[in-house]
């Protein structure tokens, strides 16, 4: 079913808490499972937690277009009490969602029976206290703010503030800064749009603000630029304090340098001091304080280089891929084609790539390393270029803040790794 | 001619894609489409920039793809021609001019004859574009038939593009002198940019925010007509299919008869 393709997969602060969004504009939650004293080798697995329909499609009458009700990205809330919250997004609208437990209900209503049915007021004789009472679990959603009506292209990030108390959209012109409190104004800060739309030649395509310092953010751009700003300069951030881009290599030149050269995502090292961009055919590892290019450079499926024009035809070459950091900021992991994910290490500069698939993922077995042949003779246990499946594709991945658990996204799958425990 | 063809086919391709675009669901993607008309025009300037390509202007024909001989009005003519190609006639006079940066009116809204054709349905803006570029691509065939082969092969070899450049500079530059150095661009982008605003509809959402309700297209102008984009460097080795929207294949016909002659 296309409602049930997985659009978004983001871990909580904790790790607790995975949470995925989809193109039906439903919400999952899974939360793992408490470590058994009995079982303590084996690791807690993950289980649904919650499930609750964030979006709907909408119509905008006076444009006539239909608003998607995908969720684009989902983003957490740092916990401050009993409940979880979170940040939905999708084209047009953010919402704010409370998730809580309720595993107590109260009993002995005066006014209403146990079945809810009123009670005729003159046939009460006695008053007695209501009294709380367990009962099952139940986790339900609710929705807290709704931030709507700020947006006129398409929202395609959404990022907490470290002061947890803002938080930015961002679309593909303009960035707004939003107060948790307040659903009926938001600031822009940044605004890309040009007096004569016929002068278009970017758009903003991914944005994220400083883990650790409020007023730093960054942003992506389609010619393959992040700008970082500071919000401490002025109150519209069209200028940036860095900027970083690589010079194009000219030997590459293609048709569609353009369309690689896009970045689709982009991310702060938990440090802070590196941010990871990814385009078409790499992921990128820039130092903060470097901006004429990257520090590191990995291929993530280079052989598709020859094949651009296909890709072009079939619309694959505007798929956009995510990428993530580990707990550590030691490995980096992006998406392929063919349900095949890579992760890199940056210490020892190996990589691996592996598949996500029912046929190849029994539970607690250990995963194959893949490979891709590109030419010449292919040896048993690999992969052609041309048998790849080009719409088996995983765009979003998640990694556990501080174990190494990995969540993919295979198109209307999840699959939940960890690390093989000693 | 390797590059021509396949400059040919991803504009084709892309234009195909703009199409199509306008039906679907959660309305116009800008990203996207800024990123196939990025491409469109790379592929149009390499299609135009290819050896062979005939110094003298073509015939201003413009009619229902299948039909090639009536010529219209000439303000339509000129218009419609230079989408089609742009740098190869004198600078159009200023109406359509205005018309062509995508302004308040479509191109051609002068001319009586094409405009109720391009009001009901996207594929009319292809028959006009296309029978447009038939007319060029008819005269770049036997352009191409009367040209050496050492052209061909000198212009493939990628790395080479600087001593492949002189052979093509003639007839470019004989193009460029026409119109002025900043009308090229605007008509290059501004074409793009006609297009889209004749697909209209999928673009409402973005249109309608701009100042005086004017309808502008939301791409158009890139970087400066110089940017030199040179001959791809892959190869057009991939067997991978063509999918044409029908109408546009229909529309299209001019173009692939004019290469089976070749």
């Amino acid at each position: 079913l296309p409602a049930d393709i997985i659009s978004t997969v983001e871990f909580n602060h904790t790790g607790e808490l995975l949470a995925t969004g989809d193109k039906g504009g439903r919400v999952v939650i899974f939360q793992r499972e408490q470590e058994s004293k009995h079982q303590s080798h084996r690791r807690g697995e993950y289980n649904v937690y919650s499930t609750f329909q964030s979006h709907e499609p909408e119509f905008d009458y006076l444009k006539s277009l239909e608003i998607e009700e995908k969720i684009n990205k989902i983003r957490w809330l740092p916990q401050q009490n009993a409940a979880y919250f979170l940040l939905s997004t999708n084209d047009k609208t953010v919402k704010l969602w409370k998730v809580s437990e309720r595993d107590k209900r109260p009993e002995g209503y005066n006014l209403k029976d146990e079945d809810g049915r009123l009670r005729d007021p003159s046939m009460i004789t006695m008053l007695r206290v209501p009294v709380l009472r367990p009962m099952d679990l139940m986790v339900e959603a609710t929705p807290r703010r709704v931030f709507a009506n700020a947006h006129t292209y398409h929202i395609n990030s959404i990022s907490v503030n470290s002061d947890y108390e803002t938080y930015m959209s961002a679309d593909d012109l303009r960035i707004n800064l939003w107060n948790f409190e307040i659903t009926n104004q938001s600031f822009n800060i940044v605004d890309i749009k040009p007096a004569n739309m016929e002068e278009l030649t970017e758009v903003i395509t991914a944005a994220e603000f400083h883990p650790h310092h409020c007023n730093t953010f960054v942003y992506s751009s389609s010619k393959g630029t992040i700008r970082l700003c500071d919000m401490r300069t002025a109150a519209l951030c069209d200028r940036h304090a860095k900027f970083f881009e690589e010079p194009e290599d000219p030997s590459n030149r293609s048709f569609f340098s353009e369309i690689i050269s896009s970045i689709s995502d982009v991310k702060f090292s938990h440090s802070g001091r590196y941010i990871m961009t990814r385009d078409y055919l790499t992921v990128k590892v820039w130092d903060l304080n470097m901006e004429n290019r990257p520090i590191e450079t990995y291929q993530v499926h280079d052989y598709l280089r020859s094949k651009l024009c296909s890709l072009y035809e079939n619309d694959c070459i505007f798929d956009k891929f995510e990428c993530v950091w580990n707990g550590s900021d030691s490995v980096i992991m992006s998406g392929s084609y063919n349900n095949f994910f890579r992760m890199f290490d940056r210490n020892t500069k190996r990589d691996v790539t592996l598949e996500a698939s029912r046929e190849n993922s029994k539970p607690r077995a250990v995963l194959k390393p893949r490979k891709v042949c590109v030419g010449g003779k292919r040896r048993k246990d690999e992969i052609s270029v041309d048998s790849l499946d080009f719409s088996k594709k995983i765009l979003h991945t998640a990694w556990h803040p501080s174990e190494n658990i990995i969540a993919v996204a295979a198109t209307n799958n999840l699959y939940i790794f960890q690390d093989k425990v000693n | 001619m390797e590059f021509k063809l396949e400059a040919h086919r991803i504009v084709s391709i892309s234009l195909g894609k703009i199409y199509s675009a306008r039906g679907q669901r959660g309305g116009l993607k800008l990203h996207k489409n800024l990123l196939v008309s990025l491409v469109l025009r790379t592929a149009r300037q390499v299609y135009l920039s290819e050896p062979g390509f005939p110094p003298e202007p073509p015939p201003t024909a413009c009619g229902p793809p299948g039909e090639e001989s009536p010529p219209p009005p000439p303000p339509c003519a000129a218009t419609t021609s230079t989408w089609a190609a742009g740098e190869l006639l004198p600078p159009p006079p200023p109406p359509q001019d205005e018309a062509v940066r995508g302004g308040p009116r479509l191109p051609g809204a002068n001319c009586e004859g094409p405009r109720p054709r391009r009001c009901c349905c996207g594929c009319s803006c292809h028959c006009a574009a296309a029978a447009g570029e038939a007319n060029r691509a008819t005269t770049v065939v036997v352009g191409a038939a009367a040209s050496p082969m050492s052209h061909c092969a000198r212009k493939r070899s990628a790395g080479e593009r600087g001593q492949a450049g002189s052979p093509v500079k003639k007839p470019r530059r004989e193009v460029e002198e026409g119109p002025p150095p900043g009308d090229q661009e605007d008509m290059e982008t501004g074409n793009v940019a006609s297009l889209i605003s004749i697909f209209g509809s999928s673009f409402s959402g973005l249109l309608s925010k701009e100042p005086k309700g004017r309808r502008r297209a939301p791409f158009g102008r890139g970087e400066a007509a110089g940017t030199g984009t040179g001959p791809p460097t892959e190869t057009a080795s991939e067997s991978g299919q063509i999918c044409y929207d029908e109408p546009v294949l229909r529309t299209l016909n001019p173009w692939s008869t004019a290469i089976v002659a070749f």
